[in-house]
């Protein structure tokens, strides 16, 4: 046999093999999911002992907007930033850790945390909290994944939310929610994918539960958003109907029923936008008018508990506000919650709005009863 | 010192008359040039022309507006069935750095950076050697650094395997290109190729990136060939060490072969 005909032999063997192994490894321009698939775990490589809770433990859902506080981010906020660096990005993380330490949740829910993206200085943050708190283990979902985002100079982006446990994780699935269709296809290729996820907590003498982590669409102008809260009640339910225990959270992104201000547009505006006017298109900016979505929020308040109960919200609920767009602001409306078909501690629920410029949400905590074994 | 490049070229004209269809139908990317008063241009592929069999000039095409960009490869002669060339390539991102950095659809970089003049040289030594008569191995060996102002912010990069390793130069450190590839025929029509190529960045993180590619290639019609295939990369980006494959196609239009 000539040489040159061993070498294409050898060659076009080593060939398919190598496509053969890599295709399906290979990643996609931007990542699709599967309706359910399985989460990704981290584990910490140097456990901290978990203390056996009495009856209670502290669950908390932050929204910590990848770590740059109030920046001025130019995909909200009005803002013309979209790279933050190294130096900024562990500041913002490190304020969120000092915040984490002061709370002292056990299970705690994030969302827009990144994961080696171009825009948050390509830091594993959800690994970085992790490996500098007293957390364990850790599950997340993507929300946001594209090698490359080719708008706006986002570069990289994977952008997930995740919930952090103490104890071990025995499951965890990311469950796909509604794509927006108010949005061209190739835009929609690259954009959110929005997502739950959903992890059972093992906790010894004690009966295993869900976490449950959301976050829903915050721009669609189309029903996308009331799709994401019909899905999030649809997992709750299968939890519950199966004889569960869970807790639930997130930034949903609408406000409770009842809410005293429905329309946030003069709120969000920028300098150069008008909104309301005769003329005006879009009349709302997308996003900030909420009067439509009125009663939307009513199954999940109906058929659970919510950690700030409608009364109490609607007693005061400037106490209970934990986002705003605006850099300097106090907050405005709230979007994040907490829930569960099980038991709250009373009077156990904080909304933490002390910490003010740490992210554009505030963070939200409260008891959740365990049940014994 | 005339005599001795008058004996070059004449053992250079020698080498490029004996008849390999592989070397005469995909010269580019080996240490053949295009026969003189040649040319050839691909999607893809750089322009080529032969201005005598001594010296081959090329530049990339479609990129020129964005990217402006020249070259020429140089004949070196042969020696125990080994030909020569030298090849060195002159390029500025700047323009397409700065027209990919803004707001919206298109934005590749952020809007708040601005690069400045950024002008990149490559130099390379090639070397091929005919094996048997079906087939051609080459080799190249070079480095591409830049003459610019302050360095651009390192997250000001285009995190893409294939673009991301031909942009490190602008950004920091000189890049050391090698690479390997055999070419050889399955007809007088279809032939195939495959290439390593490998580029290692003068600096400390970032700085390795490989590929592997292999095409299968059709001499459709004398003035038209079309190659496709994939090219499979391996690098260690900003955001850790990433493996990539994608196809690959190109159309390559010329002179009559």
């Amino acid at each position: 046999m000539k040489v040159g005909s061993i070498l294409k032999t050898v060659l076009f063997s080593l060939q398919i093999t190598v496509i053969s192994f890599i295709i399906h490894s290979c990643e996609m321009p931007a990542t699709g999911f599967d309706d359910v698939e399985d989460a990704i775990l981290y584990t910490k490589d140097q456990k901290v002992d978990a203390p056996k809770p009495d009856s209670t433990i502290r669950i908390m859902t932050w929204n910590i907007r990848f770590g740059i506080g109030r920046g001025l981010w130019a995909m909200d906020a009005c803002g013309n930033r979209v790279i933050f660096s190294e130096t900024e990005i562990l500041e913002g993380l490190n304020n969120i850790l000092d915040r984490i330490n002061i709370v002292r949740p056990d299970i705690l829910l994030l969302q827009e945390v990144h994961i080696n993206s171009t825009c948050s200085a390509y830091i594993d943050e959800l690994r970085w909290i992790l490996e500098h708190s007293y957390f364990n283990y850790a599950a997340y979902g993507s929300s946001w994944k594209a090698q490359i985002v080719p708008s706006d100079g986002l570069g990289r982006m994977d952008e997930c939310n995740a919930i952090l446990s103490r104890w071990p994780i025995s499951e965890a699935e990311r469950i796909q929610l509604a794509l927006r269709s108010d949005q061209g296809g190739l835009v929609r290729y690259f954009d959110n994918r929005h997502c739950i996820v959903k992890a059972k907590i093992e906790i010894p003498e004690f009966e295993s539960f869900y976490a449950v982590n959301a976050h829903t669409s915050a721009f669609a102008t189309d029903d996308t958003k009331y799709q994401h809260l019909v899905e999030f009640k649809d997992v709750l339910d299968n939890i519950a109907q199966s004889g569960n225990r869970f807790v639930a959270g997130g930034d949903l992104n609408t406000i409770p029923p009842g809410s005293d201000s429905t329309d946030f547009c003069f709120e969000d505006m920028c300098s150069d936008e008008s909104f309301h006017h005769p003329g005006d298109d879009p009349q709302h900016k997308d996003g900030s008018n909420y009067a439509p979505e009125a009663d939307w929020m009513v199954p999940l308040y109906t058929d659970y508990k919510c950690a700030v109960p409608l009364d109490l919200y609607q007693s005061d609920q400037q106490a209970y506000f934990t986002h705003t767009t605006r850099p300097e602001h106090f907050w405005d409306r709230t979007l994040d919650y907490l829930f569960t078909n099980y038991r709250w501690r009373d009077g156990s629920v904080i909304t933490h709005q002390e910490f003010l410029y740490d992210s554009d949400h505030a963070p939200v905590s409260a008891e959740f009863a365990l049940e014994k074994k | 010192m005339v005599y001795i490049v008058l004996f070059l070229q004449g053992i250079s004209l020698i080498a490029q008359d004996l008849s390999l269809p592989v070397r005469d139908t995909w010269s580019f990317n080996t240490a053949y040039l295009m026969p003189a008063h040649k040319w050839e241009c691909g999607l893809y592929q750089p322009f080529r022309y032969g201005l005598s069999n001594k010296f081959e000039i090329h530049a990339n095409a479609i990129i020129f507006p964005l990217i402006p960009n020249a070259g020429i490869k140089i004949a070196l002669g042969s020696r125990d069935g080994f030909v020569f060339a030298s090849d060195h390539f002159i390029s500025s991102q700047t323009i397409f750095m700065n027209v990919v950095s803004r707001e919206g659809i298109g934005g590749l970089i952020a809007p708040e950076f601005d690069f400045p003049l950024i002008i990149a040289i490559s130099n390379s030594f090639l070397v091929s050697k005919p094996i048997g008569s079906e087939s051609l191995l080459s080799g190249s060996a070079g480095f591409v650094f830049a003459f610019r102002g302050d360095k651009p912010n390192p997250q000001s990069t285009i995190d893409l395997p294939v673009v991301y390793p031909r942009m490190t130069h602008s950004y920091e450190g000189i890049t050391i290109r090698t690479g390997l590839s055999y070419k050889g025929a399955f007809s007088k029509k279809l032939f195939y190729e495959e290439g390593l190529q490998s580029f290692f960045v003068t600096r400390s993180k970032n700085n390795f990136f490989a590929e592997n590619s292999g095409s299968l290639m059709w001499a459709a019609g004398r003035t038209i060939r079309i190659k496709a295939g994939y090219i499979l990369s391996y690098g260690k980006y900003p955001f850790g060490g990433h493996w990539q494959l994608w196809p690959t196609i190109d159309f390559v239009f010329g002179s009559r072969i």
